[in-house]
């Protein structure tokens, strides 16, 4: 029992440390996670839809699937990166405010050698608290903001292009394969299709009503 | 094949460098626009994001699937309805049970202090000092995102889905009522 107290401990404790300073990265893990649950409910949604003619399951389905991975890869290329992007441009002074600004002047830095530069992050320089609590809100809701744009794009435009170009793929080569099956029916030589229909529904049918 | 890994991390940093280079630099000055990025820092949890997701997905994705040519206008129409039913379905549920797990967690958070049931402090890291720092909100918001993503695990099939197949079918119902009627 006390293991799994300090399990749940470390665990509140790692939650604190990785997300407390850091909502935009908390949105992209909780944001994947939240597509792959969905997305399981979502397929078994169709598969268990007996309104839905298999026809249409067998574009439903893979555009499910697709929609899931999809996002799942455009979560983590477009939403990270567009995270990435705007944690760089707040972390090298390229995107500051006026205080952030004036601290860099204050100490010599506000230069192009470090203003924009990919190796300078404020974050590291000695005397960061004192800026701290005006350079991290900001930094916070910078990360949101990116977050959300770069989930907005890739769930709302990426995904639905691209997740319907690949089921509608999946479906035709659904449908040829259902034609292909149908081709492949051989009836008995000498025997009409309705006498053949006739003869089946007398072997199959118990009440002797045509089931076919 | 050997990958050389300093010829790939030169690659990325030049890439990164360049894609830094694109931006100008920009100073907020406007009291606004600081307000603007650091309230949205401090406002804008999981359940708020779901939320701006499913109406932008709402003004997007169905005109995407009514355009999509690749499929016959049958098909396009019950994708369409599904879609929608599927963003009404998944945005309700999904901000509502992420609202109602971060609250939750808000509430079982509370400061370890004397006077304070434990319960109330079942989810308070031990490494906490103090409760009113936007650190600990954030790592309330991620908490309570994470227990409603294991809620949803279950509500997902248990209302999601059936919701989400009610609305299609009504959906399509309604699309099948009004062909019916244009004839």
């Amino acid at each position: 029992m006390s293991a799994l107290n300090n399990l749940f401990s470390n665990f509140k404790n790692a939650l604190y440390k990785n997300y407390g300073e850091n909502p935009g990265k908390m949105l992209v893990h909780t944001g994947v996670l939240g597509w792959v649950l969905s997305s399981l409910a979502q397929v078994s949604a169709i598969v268990f839809n007996d309104k839905i003619s298999t026809e249409q399951k067998s574009f439903l389905i893979p555009q499910e699937i697709a929609d899931a991975g999809v996002n799942i890869l455009s979560f983590y290329l477009i939403t990270s990166s567009f995270k990435r992007v705007a944690s760089k441009l707040v972390k090298t002074g390229k995107l500051s405010t006026k205080p952030i600004r004036e601290f860099l002047s204050k100490n010599g830095l506000n230069s192009p050698k470090y203003i924009g530069n990919r190796k300078f992050n404020i974050e590291n320089l000695a005397n960061f608290q004192d800026i701290k609590s005006e350079y991290r809100p900001f930094k916070n809701g910078v990360d949101v903001v990116a977050s959300t744009v770069g989930s907005i794009i890739s769930c709302n435009i990426v995904t639905p292009v691209l997740r319907n170009e690949y089921a509608a793929k999946k479906q035709k080569q659904a449908l040829a394969k259902m034609h292909e099956n149908e081709q492949k029916i051989v009836y008995p030589k000498g025997v009409s299709i309705s006498d053949y229909q006739k003869l089946s529904a007398m072997k199959y049918s118990n009440s002797g009503y045509l089931k076919i | 094949m050997r990958i050389n890994s300093t010829g790939v991390e030169k690659f990325y940093n030049n890439a990164q460098q360049r894609v830094l280079n694109l931006f100008p630099n920009k100073v907020c000055k406007g009291t606004g626009a600081i307000n603007f990025f650091k309230s949205t820092g401090e406002n804008i949890s999981s359940a708020e994001q779901r939320l701006i997701l499913g109406a932008s997905a709402l003004m997007s994705q169905p005109f995407i699937d009514a355009n999509n040519k690749n499929v016959d206008e049958k098909t396009r129409k019950v994708s369409v309805a599904r879609t929608i039913a599927k963003i009404i379905a998944g945005t309700t549920t999904g901000f509502i049970i992420r609202k109602g797990c971060i609250s939750a967690i808000k509430a079982l958070s509370k400061p370890n202090a004397a006077g304070v049931p434990k319960y109330k402090t079942f989810f308070t890291p031990n490494v906490v000092k103090q409760t009113n720092t936007d650190a600990f909100m954030q790592y309330r918001n991620a908490m309570g995102t994470i227990v409603a993503l294991v809620v949803m695990m279950f509500t997902n099939f248990a209302i999601d889905a059936p919701l989400t197949r009610y609305l299609t079918n009504n959906l399509v119902k309604k699309q099948e009522d009004k062909d019916v009627s244009v004839k």
